[in-house]
């Protein structure tokens, strides 16, 4: 296969699916630059690599795979080691700046919620939730068992319901919760 | 979590995600960007690595199999030859004895019975080690410093005699010290009376010339039954140059300060170095002492002979002959090797697991290390 058509290959991979990584890996990392960032050398990476996506695989949970362990990367080495970035660019006041009517309010308590989640339950998260990856998928992505995707899920659960943010805005799906649990 | 819950999570979710515009401008960028990655062709050196990664594991593996057999082997085999490694110059070596004189530290096999005809077979460890070692040892020396060696010899034989020949026995002892130019440094016996059922036992000390000292262990151990002999060989070489060169300096220490008495008028000054003089004087008579004694040690082997007479020696608790007391006694001596056993494999074993262990999450770091890359790269 020559270089040519391989790039035509990675173009191909792009217009299906950067603006969709981007957002997922936007979530993941909590801001824009660092998103764009992360994707473009997730898309860079796997289309060298390509060879090593084995036949039959799926493509999808493969490049979420790049995509994840990229940001995952940058959550570890670079993010905590330097000044963030501009304030603007996190979620919290990306939130806070669009529609000021009510949806606004949903979305900043629930992405506040979001980033007080540890990475690993962020990532599952997001990928579920946001980029409607089914928990097989994401196991491949994350390269663990299903049943570790499943508790992570549980767990991530537990702690947004439990969030302060969440609890105030949405009151009674929490009241049914706990009389559930009771 | 509730479905609604789920609901307002993927709202909220795409409402934060969706809203920003995604610049053109990326796209084009990543692609030139693949362009010139895919002519600077920086990447097969990963990739190769990345598809030998089976291989690579494959040996890991194979490798970490090797170190943890040999980590168990190794240690195992040292055990297994540690008992004659202990004594380098101890044996026991006795052809046949009959039972009264079967040897308290000799391991016995029966092969008859034991109550009628009184043969038994006596196997202790080969003999020959010993003198290899002493001779390897006096050989290793002798090369290093050229016929100075200083070899100090020792040995001990246990002999079992008949009653009859006890006396013969120690004479025939003392003829083979002073036949070799040695002598006798002592003696000491018992005899015994029928009467009293009290055995004779006796002990003498030969001491011949240390060259002469294997000849004399061989004459010995031939003269009754031997039932045990050990002999050990030190050189002391080293300690005897020391004391020597230490006379030597203080010998010159001597004739200085005798030199500078003669020069000196002052009672004082003599008096001084005659103080200084008699300090000297002290240490040189000690260490001469000590030369002398070492000199006489190595100049003389010194082998102390027990003779006994037959049916005196301690022989251990009988061997149960055969029937449920024979079974119950090697139930037992199983029970208590198994025990041996498993205490003795449980430190190189405990060994092998730790490395094992360590081994597995090197192994387990390395691969998730990897499946990271690939993952990071596919």
């Amino acid at each position: 296969m020559s270089d040519a058509v391989d790039v035509d290959e990675l173009r191909t991979w792009l217009e299906d699916g950067y603006a969709s990584s981007v957002r997922t890996a936007y979530l993941i990392l909590g801001n824009r630059p660092d998103a764009e960032d992360a994707v473009q050398e997730s898309f860079l990476r796997a289309w060298k690599f390509r060879d090593s996506l084995a036949t039959g695989s799926s493509f999808k949970p493969w490049l979420y795979r790049v995509v994840v362990n990229t940001c995952n990367s940058k959550l570890r080495k670079e993010i905590p080691h330097r000044n963030r970035r501009r304030p603007d660019d996190d979620l919290d006041d990306v939130a806070m700046t669009e529609d000021p009517i009510g949806r606004v309010t949903l979305s900043h308590d629930v992405i506040s919620a979001l980033k007080d989640l540890p990475a690993h339950l962020r990532v599952v998260v997001v990928l579920r939730y946001y980029a409607d990856v089914s928990e097989h998928d994401i196991a491949i992505v994350i390269g663990r068992q299903p049943g570790t995707v499943k508790s992570r899920l549980n767990e991530a659960r537990r702690r947004l319901a439990l969030h302060p943010a969440l609890q105030s805005e949405a009151p009674s799906s929490l009241n049914a919760r706990k009389e559930k649990r009771s | 979590m509730t479905t609604f819950d789920e609901e307002m999570m993927r709202r909220a979710l795409r409402e934060a995600a969706d809203d920003f515009a995604i610049s053109d401008g990326a796209v084009e960028s990543i692609l030139d960007e693949a362009r010139e990655t895919a002519n600077s062709n920086q990447s097969p050196r990963i990739r190769a690595f990345i598809q030998r990664n089976g291989t690579v594991r494959s040996t890991v593996l194979a490798v970490a199999a090797c170190v943890v057999l040999l980590a168990v082997a190794v240690p195992l085999l040292n055990s297994e030859g540690t008992p004659n490694k202990k004594s380098p110059v101890q044996f026991a070596a006795i052809p046949k004895v009959d039972t009264n004189s079967a040897p308290a530290l000799g391991l016995v096999t029966g092969t008859g019975n034991l109550g009628l005809s009184g043969q038994v077979t006596a196997v202790g460890t080969s003999s020959p080690v010993t003198f290899t070692d002493r001779k390897t040892l006096k050989n290793a020396s002798a090369s290093s410093l050229d016929g100075s060696l200083r070899v100090e010899e020792v040995g001990s034989i246990q002999l079992t005699v008949g009653g009859t020949y006890f006396q013969s026995t120690l004479t025939k002892l003392t003829d083979f010290a002073t036949t070799d130019g040695g002598f006798v440094a002592s003696t000491q016996s018992h005899i015994g009376n029928k009467s009293t059922h009290s055995f004779s036992t006796g002990t003498i000390v030969l001491q011949v010339p240390e060259r002469l000292f294997t000849m004399l262990v061989n004459q010995v151990r031939h003269a009754g039954r031997a039932t045990s002999i050990n002999t050990s060989a030190t050189d002391v070489t080293g300690q005897y140059v020391d004391l020597q060169a230490r006379i030597d300096a203080l010998q010159v220490s001597r004739t200085q300060y005798l030199k500078i008495m003669s020069r000196t008028n002052s009672i004082g000054g003599i008096l001084s170095v005659q103080n200084q003089l008699n300090s000297i004087q002290s240490q040189i008579e000690q260490l001469q002492a000590q030369l002398n004694l070492l000199n006489s040690e190595t100049t003389y082997a010194t082998l102390t002979v027990t003779v006994s007479e037959t049916g005196h020696q301690v022989v251990g608790p009988p061997h149960p002959g055969n029937g449920v007391d024979k079974a119950w006694h090697d139930s037992l001596h199983g029970f208590a090797a198994g025990v041996e056993w498993l205490i003795r494999i449980a430190g190189p074993l405990l060994f092998a697991l730790l490395l094992l262990a360590v081994l597995l999450l090197l192994g387990r770091w390395s691969w998730r290390a990897t499946e990271r890359r690939r993952g990071g790269v596919g």
